[in-house]
């Protein structure tokens, strides 16, 4: 091997790459006359592609609802939306280096977090450096935002908001219920609420006669149920996304497994869980941060809740879950507050953000101390007949708890 | 009685863990090749027995069939037109190649496919059976029989066959089969193309009891790995006994010690077999 | 000190002048490009060198990034964190190498994948010290402004890497390269001829541990926040060894080429082919395997035109 040809050769193609990623910068950097720009990070490829769908389709929606009114008006003047969209491949460095880039290279105005708790925690810190307001659609764990920044508000309730009513329910509805199991995910908001769930489940005096955790990946949950089931725990709380959730019901439907109560966070709220797993999903309890059933009017664009579902299912075909919604939110709270602040100045958008007070289609909105909205009951509900039917808040109730889980 | 439970999940999720591992086993023990492909494999035939089954109601049990002879062509022609010409590379050019073809097939699964996990479910659904308080899934019972049955069919084919001797003869041998008269690529060709073909159908049987996505191909690959390990390479008896005792100690681990640990649990038997026997239960000394 | 070193030293020089060039963004890039040198040099010692395919090089990412991460939330001084990361990975990797270097070929591959396997489940596991899967948080190092900030973190990837290079210099050019030479070729005759295999081994894949580790202890401090499954990712094992592979191996020049050039590769495709780069990192691999077996001297026109050979 000749080494100083390959140095030369090597050599003379750097200045290349250099010349291509300077190339790239110039292609994604666009005029930004009239028109609000937003960064959307997303993880359109790798293990949370599926939620990164949902996440666009709330922010287009938006989108294209505001520009159908002409724009967002700032001073009077009307300024279209554009959303600008990066891949950081479900991987969380790159969200970071995401948001660096939209910030520094793309030039755009206002930052959408990142998806999930994790990845919005580690790009919030770039988006706090650079002073740019982010709303931040679906980071619910209250780590997120102990950092103690300015410029990160978030639109979900802190986790301990969907297990203490829940908890108080069962309390009351199901008094039979002694001991509780707890089933994990190792990852941050699955591991983050269940630990959340212990802390609820010890206050109203329950026995947690089994706290576990799985491994991310895990295909196989046969020996963790079998475990339980010798437990014989009145109330089985699974914590996973979809794929784990539907993997988990359906082994402990082969086990034949059955308890009063079963709680599952945070499949049972997406149509794909109740649609996969049929008569297995009847009966099963869920908490989630919205629900379409809601009745509120909102001072937003989208105006109330029935509004909202309406043009979501015209335009996707399909019903919104929460994911949905709150990025749409994000939107539609960005607007309020540009249009309330009069001006893209970013601080005094921040500010207007950390005022806001407003009833909008997914409920009262108001920003904590922290960030994070502390404003909302988040809905419990069941699955009944193949359908959730929310038990919780009193406002929007639908049904009664039904007990006995198969 | 937990301690039967245990024992009879152990068995029934080794066969399945054997059955993943069969195709891996036999790549690795004849052509040397660390076939990273092989998850992203199982996951397509996954998807072939999920299409089947919505759109032509053909259970995975008869999917099978279908699955077999198309994986096997596209195993040999993968190797042929591919794979071949690095065949006689190092480790490190093989693994790295079949890493770049795995990110290839794995990215065009997620683009044609889309990440979201898909179930098969049957209509009217199996149930379970329940045999002295053990209770146990009628459809891992079924895969499990399956699985035993390709895995059977396979020793017959190695034992019986003249393609299957040949194929014998090259991993004991290389060399000494080129002096028998064996056509070397043609058999590299034929063992990848089985591997491939055992892998897809693996996948038509693990769609029965999994979730469907291209995220779970490393889940698959990294089983395979640790029963090829554990049980030792290129022999069925090595699968079977990789996948048993991998699925008993993942049990165990996970009763005594906790769900989380028992993935730790496999890796770190995986090393200390490495470390002190590096042929596994079965297999034989000198593979390098 | 050859040619090719003394243009390694250069181009490391060269490359400490980017903050006279770009902004924060740019710096990012740079940091990120000190990085993947550091990575696919400290490889090059176990995996050129020796020709010991090593998977292990997320193992010590993560245990750097761990290791310093936990120590600066204890309140520990950013270097001191580091220097902890670097001599405990350098005295844990040559005692595992000691075990894990008896293996060869696939085995060893496959063990030392497993390393970082088992190290991230153990990690997954210690909760209340990593904080489990749900990441660690680690402080923020100090209020100042962007470009400081950026600026810092910069500098002390470059510190390493410079650090790393004037290794695989010095390694290069002793008696322990002149035995991983003598190793790679034929392990068997080497240790016959009364090479002490194992010590050289495991100093190996102790250096190329310690600096790798270093490097994930500033990658902890500059995102600030880490969780397992990010650190101890797979590709940060298998994109050295395709850096290593697209410079050609065994130079140190070549391979830290290699990374700039791969860096810009991954970028080009990040930015334009949304949905599938991961397809194209794929393609690319395999062109690369397939076609350019020495890297990129295969593309001398009196090689092209020859059948791929390989060392």
């Amino acid at each position: 091997m000749n080494q100083s040809w390959v140095a030369r050769r090597v050599r003379r193609s750097f200045p290349l790459s250099a010349a291509v990623l300077a190339l790239g910068a110039q292609l994604s950097a666009a005029s930004a006359e009239d028109v609000i720009r937003f960064g959307a990070p997303l993880p359109i490829t790798g293990a949370l592609a599926p939620e990164a769908v949902k996440q666009q389709q709330g922010y287009d929606l938006w989108a294209e609802q505001a520009n159908k009114a002409g724009g967002v008006s700032v001073g009077g003047k009307k300024y279209k939306v554009q959303i600008v969209y990066t891949d950081y491949q479900s991987n969380t460095p790159r969200a970071v280096q995401a948001t660096e880039q939209m910030i520094s290279q793309d030039n755009v105005n206002f930052m959408f977090g990142a998806f999930g708790s994790g990845a919005a925690k580690a790009a919030s810190t770039v988006s706090e450096k650079y002073k740019v307001p982010t709303l931040a659609a679906t980071a619910s764990s209250s780590q997120v935002y102990d950092q103690g920044y300015k410029y990160l508000f978030g639109t979900f309730t802190p986790n301990d908001t969907l297990t203490t009513p829940l908890t108080k329910i069962i309390k009351t509805k199901v008094p039979d219920v002694k001991k509780v199991a707890i089933l994990a995910r190792n990852d941050l908001f699955p591991l983050a609420i269940a630990q959340e769930m212990e802390k609820s489940a010890k206050a109203e005096g329950y026995e947690v006669v089994y706290s576990e955790k799985y491994s991310i990946g895990t295909l196989d949950h046969s020996a963790a149920l079998s475990q339980i089931k010798s437990l014989a725990p009145q109330w089985i709380f699974v914590t996973g996304y979809t794929n784990d959730l539907l993997l988990v019901r359906k082994q402990m439907v082969d086990q034949q497994m059955k308890a009063p109560v079963v709680t599952m966070i945070a499949g049972p709220a997406y149509q794909e869980f109740i649609d996969a797993l049929g008569p297995a999903a009847e009966n099963v309890s869920s908490a989630a941060w919205w629900h379409p059933a809601e009745q509120y009017d909102g001072k937003d664009i989208f105006g109330t809740t029935a509004n909202f579902v309406k043009l979501f299912k015209a335009k996707y075909n399909s019903e919104p879950d929460y994911g949905q919604a709150s990025a749409a939110l994000c939107g539609a709270l960005f607007q309020i507050a540009i249009e309330k602040a009069g001006s893209l100045d970013r601080d005094k958008v921040r500010d207007e953000l950390a005022k806001l007070d407003v009833v909008t289609f997914f409920g009262p909105v108001k920003f904590g101390a922290n960030g994070q909205i502390n404003s909302l009951d988040p809905p419990v509900f069941q699955i009944q007949g193949g359908k959730p039917v929310v038990l919780f808040p009193q406002a929007i109730k639908q049904g009664d708890l039904k007990i006995g889980v198969n | 009685m937990q301690a039967a439970q245990i024992l009879i999940n152990a068995l029934v999720l080794g066969c399945l863990y054997a059955c993943i591992a069969i195709g891996f086993s036999l790549v690795w023990g004849v052509l040397n090749v660390i076939n990273l492909i092989h998850g992203s494999f199982i996951v397509l035939g996954a998807y072939l027995a999920f299409g089947l089954y919505n759109a032509l109601h053909i259970p995975p049990w008869y999917a099978v069939i279908v699955a077999a002879p198309l994986f096997f062509v596209l195993g040999y022609l993968l190797q042929r037109l591919v794979l071949n010409r690095v065949i006689t590379a190092p480790v490190l050019v093989t693994l790295t190649l079949t890493f770049g073809l795995d990110l290839i097939l794995n990215n065009a699964m997620i683009y044609f496919f889309k990440a979201d996990y898909r179930k098969l479910t049957l209509t009217p659904s199996l149930g379970s059976v329940s045999i002295f308080d053990v209770v146990v899934p009628v459809d891992r019972l079924i895969a499990t029989a399956a699985a035993l049955a390709l895995t059977g069919l396979l020793y017959l084919l190695l034992r019986r066959s003249r393609i299957g001797r040949a194929i014998v003869a090259v991993r004991l041998d290389r060399d000494a089969a080129v002096l028998m008269g064996v056509n070397v690529p043609s058999i590299y060709a034929i063992a990848f193309g089985l591997g491939a073909a055992l892998a897809g159908c693996a996948g038509v049987l693990m769609a029965l009891i999994f979730p469907i996505s291209p995220l779970t191909s490393s889940a698959y690959l990294g089983k395979a790995f640790v029963v090829c390990v554990l049980g030792g390479l290129g022999s069925v008896s090595g699968a079977l006994a990789g996948g048993l005792l991998l699925a008993l100690v993942e049990g165990v681990g996970s009763t005594f010690l906790g769900p989380s640990h028992a993935t730790t649990l496999s890796f770190v038997l995986l090393i200390i077999f490495l470390v002190l026997r590096p042929q596994g239960l079965v297999g034989r000394k000198g593979f390098e | 000190m050859t040619r090719s070193n003394i243009a390694l030293l250069v181009l490391i020089a060269a490359v400490a002048a980017l903050p006279l060039f770009g902004g924060a963004y740019a710096l990012r890039l740079g940091t990120i490009a000190c990085l993947y040198a550091v990575l696919a040099l400290s490889w090059n010692v176990v995996g050129g060198l020796a020709g010991y395919p090593s998977f292990a090089t997320a193992a010590f990412f993560g245990y750097g990034a761990y290791a310093a991460g936990v120590l600066l939330g204890h309140g520990w001084p950013l270097w001191a964190a580091i220097a902890f990361a670097t001599l405990s990975a350098f005295v844990a990797a040559a005692a595992l190498g000691a075990v894990l270097l008896r293996l060869r070929g696939h085995y060893f591959a496959i063990a030392s994948l497993s390393l970082a396997e088992v190290l991230r489940e153990l990690v997954n596991n210690a909760t209340d010290l990593t904080g489990g899967g749900m990441g660690l948080n680690i402080p923020l190092a100090s209020g100042a402004g962007i470009m400081a900030e950026a600026t810092f973190f910069f500098f002390a990837m470059w510190g390493v890497l410079l650090a790393t290079a004037l290794m695989a210099i010095i390694v290069g050019g002793s008696k322990l390269g002149f035995a991983l030479a003598c190793i790679r070729q034929n392990e068997t005759a080497s240790s016959m001829v009364g090479l002490n295999t194992t010590l050289y081994k495991a100093a190996a894949f102790g250096l190329s541990a310690c600096f790798v580790s270093a490097a994930g202890g500033i990658y902890a401090a500059w995102v600030h926040y880490i969780d397992p499954s990010d650190v101890f990712d797979v590709l940060y094992s298998v994109k050295p060894i395709v850096m290593a592979l697209m410079g050609g191996l065994g130079s140190p020049l070549g391979v830290a080429c290699g990374a700039f050039l791969y860096l810009g590769l991954e970028e080009v495709v990040w930015r334009n082919y949304i949905q599938i780069h991961t397809g194209v990192l794929g393609l690319l691999i395999v062109l690369l395997l397939l076609f350019l077996p020495h890297g990129l001297s295969s593309l001398r026109p009196d090689r092209l035109w020859r059948r791929a050979k390989h060392v």
